[in-house]
């Protein structure tokens, strides 16, 4: 027993550095991007006094003094003007309104060190919605604002949940977009890559090799170079409208670059082995004389495909079209050069939230709504592979 | 000839065609003479190579993606050989978790990766270095190593090396002198996927890399978005020829060790 | 009795709730050659591995040469073992794999070539020194192995089904070599088979496993002559399993009475108790058809099926409702089935075993 103990010990030394390397720079970093989506940031730290006491309040009922005095205790406790800006920032997107108010109520807080009625500073004080606001932001360290405007949601004054209005909901069109491209693609990889693994594994010898070179080639290619040969083929005065023009089939060239044609056919390019591999390898070990045997028993080819080979077959269209579709939804850098600002899926957004207006939250919110729908598909993909070869 | 037979050879065509002809398209373009990305070529010349290799922000470039592909490929060559080495031991708790554990960086889509990794990396002060981006890449080639190496491992007998032991070689002996030998092929096919996958990427780099460790990849990418020139078709062309060389490799190690077990 | 070279003292392995191997008590001693034989998953495997150090045992001790063994890991045990499938290197010539054990040993290079030589001569490789294992027929690479398991003249060498994967001509061409080696060389040998007519040729004495016990130890003879539990008897060799009940005993055996109102005499088992339940084994070769010579036992039978097996025909019979095999000279292949005949066999022949 002791040379099976000092072996796991061994062994747990040799995978412990990939563990501590992958939790710093894999789980951390995803955790961080999910924390920044729920945290609330600035005001609970700021106003710890105004927290509390709004924690009693019903919401409805007109602000008390008592409200007043600890905001008035909260305010003067801060020093630097970067938490006031945060704090104003944080409660003008939640009511319009603040910026100024906040303004002329820190500096009259300032420069009285008394006890001062924040209604007679400005009148918007009396008012409930401004406060509800501030108790919305206090009532936890912790917001599904940025969750809930992940997919078009919000809380209203008093803490429903509702649709926000046409005007600011983009996120689900975003999300479907995201859908029906992926969708699209993955489609398109079906109905080329189950009749190419079939073909594929009909013949033999060179032709075989041959073919299995032609999807495994693409596959160990850079994807940027493979994106950046659609780019070049799907221009206006590129290769395919050239020769298509030349055949005489269209007058002045298709728009094939910059929208949602060009987008699906080059991530079914990109996607393809992943369809044709799985299905494949799935084929290959169905015996080959089966075919035969349904033919022998009265099935004609259409019939015998339809009741034996595509049964069989089925588990490696399902894996392989999860595969596709579960690598769809995250693509980034080929709708980011060939599609049209109408084509650009879940990570653009989110990559524009993020490097484009610093906003992390909304970036995070939909990188969670990104990663779940992503491990949902791989979860099953991988209960399916498991089973598969527990089965073989 | 039956019509069956006609159908399928035209689709086999089709598609293959459709799989290789963007790759093929793009190769006469590297050496195009003009400033145009476009057919016919009007004529030939290697100024495209000559402006990735003396243009500034190309040569900078394809040297930042050497230095970080060759740091990627160290740390996750080491790192994963030795987790896939460790996870041979079954009785370890969680090793088949740790297994699933190991390969999610390759399916959460880069992009969220990324944003987490901006975040956290500004606070650990790795943002805009050379060892930020080589952490950011690690985590997704140290899977392609983990699966390669673990699958190897899983082709060496047992029995071979129990052999050693009984003839003599302690644990550490066996290991250097039975198991690390034939695990080889698959070290080497993991070290070069590894430097493959820090080549390629882009999404990591944009979130986490300053304008000091722009990669040859991110070159691209940009140069695409923003003003697209032949010289793409040239580094295009300088990658699909690594392709094949590294695939080449591969094979051949593959190949070999196939043969060698053959008996 | 002189102290056992090999010594496992109420050994058992268990995984968990499974048990392998089960209180097991078994001396070699030096210079033996003990076949450990029984069907696959009787434990004789595992036996070899905790010898080999590669499995621990779950209780009990392993005693070699008057040491325990238990805690020494594998590679300081000093055994030969000749893995099931050869288990060679297969990224090493055929001299560097023999080479291997020498250099794990500290030998120096010179010494180490000659000592290769002569081993590889020994199973007459000499030629085939730098080739790689994969170049090799299977017979040359059981060679490779066997020479590799002897070069550094382990205190004992075991196998582990080494002949399993040859045809064969070529399997038994080996039996004789190892025999031959084992003779010549003084080795402690123990053999891991399920072939039963392996263990039989080559074995000082035969360990019969059965689900982790052991059925039955003793030297081929014993074991095929006089086997003493059903199992042995019905695993080694083809037998007649009989089952009656002991009906009177006297100074010369037993009566025992079968189904149908038969009696035989059986020689051996006094001490039986009278009406106890027996089972009697009788070999098919023991069985003569119609003979002349006296027998104490004769038993009319019908033919039932005779199939031509080129040196004999084996028979099966009819005696009033027990089903016989029996082994016949060729001369009655004019026996057809349906046709009468007298079963003739010694009562020394019949032997009594446990179920």
């Amino acid at each position: 027993m002791r040379i099976a103990a000092g072996k796991r010990l061994a062994a747990f030394c040799l995978v412990a550095p990939l563990v501590v390397f992958l939790v710093l720079f894999f789980v951390w970093p995803l955790a961080t991007m999910m924390s920044n989506a729920v945290s609330s940031p600035g005001a609970v730290q700021a106003l710890p006094q105004t927290g509390e006491v709004l924690a009693d309040w019903d919401r409805t009922s007109p602000p008390t003094a008592d409200m007043q005095a600890a905001l008035v205790e909260d305010l003067r406790a801060i020093e630097d003007d970067q938490t006031v800006g945060d704090i104003t920032r944080q409660l003008n997107s939640a009511k319009s309104g603040f910026r100024t108010l906040m303004a002329k109520t820190v500096s009259a807080v300032r420069e009285d060190t008394g006890p001062i009625d924040l209604v007679a500073i400005d009148k918007r004080w009396s008012q409930v919605p401004f406060w509800q606001a501030i108790a919305a932001a206090t009532a936890s360290p912790y917001t599904d604002r940025n969750l809930l405007a992940a997919v078009d949601l919000a809380r209203s004054p008093t803490g429903e949940i509702v649709s926000l209005p046409d005007t600011r909901s983009a996120n689900l069109a975003i999300l479907q977009r995201t859908f029906v491209i992926a969708a699209g693609t993955t489609l398109a990889c079906m109905l080329i890559g189950y009749p190419y693994a079939m073909v594929a594994a009909s013949c033999t010898g060179w032709k075989r090799q041959a073919m299995l070179a032609a999807v495994l080639l693409p596959l160990w290619t850079s994807l940027l170079v493979r994106t950046a040969a659609w780019f070049i083929l799907l221009q206006d005065s590129g290769l395919i409208n050239r020769m298509l023009q030349a055949l005489g089939i269209i007058d002045t060239p298709l728009a094939l670059l910059f929208n949602r044609t060009g987008v699906i056919i080059a991530m079914t390019h990109v996607l393809l082995p992943f369809m044709v591999l799985p299905i494949f390898s799935v084929l290959i070990a169905i015996p080959s004389n089966l075919m035969p045997a349904a033919a022998s028993l009265g099935a004609n080819p259409l019939r015998a495909f339809w009741r034996v080979l595509l049964p069989l077959s089925l588990r490696g269209v399902v894996s392989g079209s999860l595969l596709v579709f579960m690598t769809s939804i995250g693509y980034y850098i080929t709708p980011a050069l060939i599609g049209g600002p109408t084509d650009q899926m879940i990570s653009s957004v989110i990559a524009f939230y993020a490097t484009g207006t610093a906003n992390w939250g909304m970036a995070g919110a939909l990188g969670i709504v990104l990663l779940v729908a992503t491990i949902a598909l791989y979860v099953v993909y991988d209960r399916l592979s498991s089973s598969e070869g527990q089965r073989a | 000839m039956s019509m069956l037979r006609v159908l399928k050879i035209v689709f086999a065509v089709a598609a293959m065609t459709f799989l290789l002809a963007p790759l093929v398209a793009i190769l006469p373009l590297a050496f195009t003479s003009s400033v145009f990305l476009n057919y016919p070529v009007p004529g030939y010349s290697t100024r495209w190579f000559a402006e990735l290799f003396t243009a500034d922000v190309w040569r900078r470039a394809i040297i930042n993606s050497l230095v970080i592909g060759l740091g990627v490929t160290v740390l996750a060559t080491v790192l994963g050989t030795l987790a896939a080495v460790g996870l041979r031991e079954r009785r370890l708790p969680f090793s088949g978790v740790l297994r699933t554990a190991f390969l999610l960086p390759m399916v959460v889509p880069a992009v969220v990766l990324g944003v987490g990794m901006q975040l956290l990396f500004v606070r650990m002060g790795l943002a805009n270095s050379y060892l930020g981006v080589i952490f950011a890449h690690s985590v997704i080639a140290v899977p392609f190593v983990f699966v390669n190496v673990s699958a190897a491992l899983q082709g060496v007998d047992t029995r071979v090396e129990r052999a050693a032991a009984s003839l003599g070689a302690s644990p550490i002996t066996t290991f250097r002198r039975v198991t690390l030998p034939l695990a080889t092929p698959g070290i080497v096919s993991g070290a070069v996927f590894a430097f493959a996958t820090s080549l390629d990427e882009v999404i990591l780099t944009l979130f986490v890399a300053g304008p000091n460790q722009r990669t040859l990849a991110r070159q691209m990418f940009s140069t695409i978005r923003e003003n697209i020139s032949p010289a793409i078709a040239a580094a295009a062309f300088l990658f699909i020829v690594g392709t094949i060389l590294a695939a080449t490799i591969v094979m051949l190690v593959r190949w070999k060790s196939a043969q060698r077990r053959a008996a | 009795m002189t102290q056992p070279y090999i010594r496992f003292d109420k050994v058992t392995k268990a995984y968990g709730d499974f048990i392998v191997v089960e209180d097991l008590y078994l001396d070699i001693a030096k210079g033996e050659f003990v076949s450990l034989l029984g069907p696959s998953g009787s434990g004789k495997t595992t036996i070899l591995m905790m010898l080999a150090g590669f499995e621990p045992p779950t209780r009990g001790a392993v005693i070699v040469d008057e040491k325990r063994i238990d805690q020494l890991p594998p590679h300081r045990r000093n055994m030969g073992v000749v893995f099931q499938s050869y288990a060679l290197f297969p990224h090493m010539t055929v001299a560097d794999n023999v080479a291997f054990p020498l250099e794990m040993r500290g030998v120096p290079k010179a010494n180490r070539k000659q000592l290769v030589d002569r081993a590889l001569d020994m199973v007459q490789l000499g030629t085939m020194a730098d080739r790689k294992p994969s170049q090799l027929s299977g017979g040359q690479q059981q060679r490779v192995a066997l020479a590799r398991a002897l070069v550094f003249e382990p205190a004992v060498v075991l196998m582990d089904e080494p002949l399993g994967a040859l045809d064969k001509q070529l399997r038994e061409q080996m039996q004789l070599d190892i025999r031959d080696l084992h003779k010549r060389l003084g080795l402690t040998i123990i053999f891991v088979t399920h072939d039963q007519s392996e263990a039989l040729t080559m074995s000082d004495r035969i360990a019969v496993f059965n689900k982790g016990r052991i059925e039955q130890i003793g030297t081929p003879n014993e074991i095929y002559d006089h086997p003493t539990t059903r199992f042995v008897a019905d695993f080694i060799g083809e037998t007649n399993l009989l089952d009656g009940a002991i009906e009177t005993s006297d100074a010369n055996g037993l009566i025992v009475a079968l189904p149908g109102n038969k009696r035989i005499r059986v020689a051996a088992g006094s001490g039986e108790a009278t009406g106890a339940a027996v089972t009697v084994s009788l070999r098919p070769e023991k069985i003569r058809l119609n003979s002349d010579a006296g027998s104490e036992n004769s038993l009319p039978v019908t033919i039932l099926d005779s199939v031509y097996h080129g040196d004999h025909l084996r028979m099966v019979l009819d005696a009033q409702g027990t089903r016989l095999i029996a082994k016949a000279d060729r001369r009655f292949g004019d026996l057809q089935p349906g046709s009468k005949a007298i079963a003739s066999f010694d009562a020394a022949d019949c032997w009594l075993v446990r179920s």
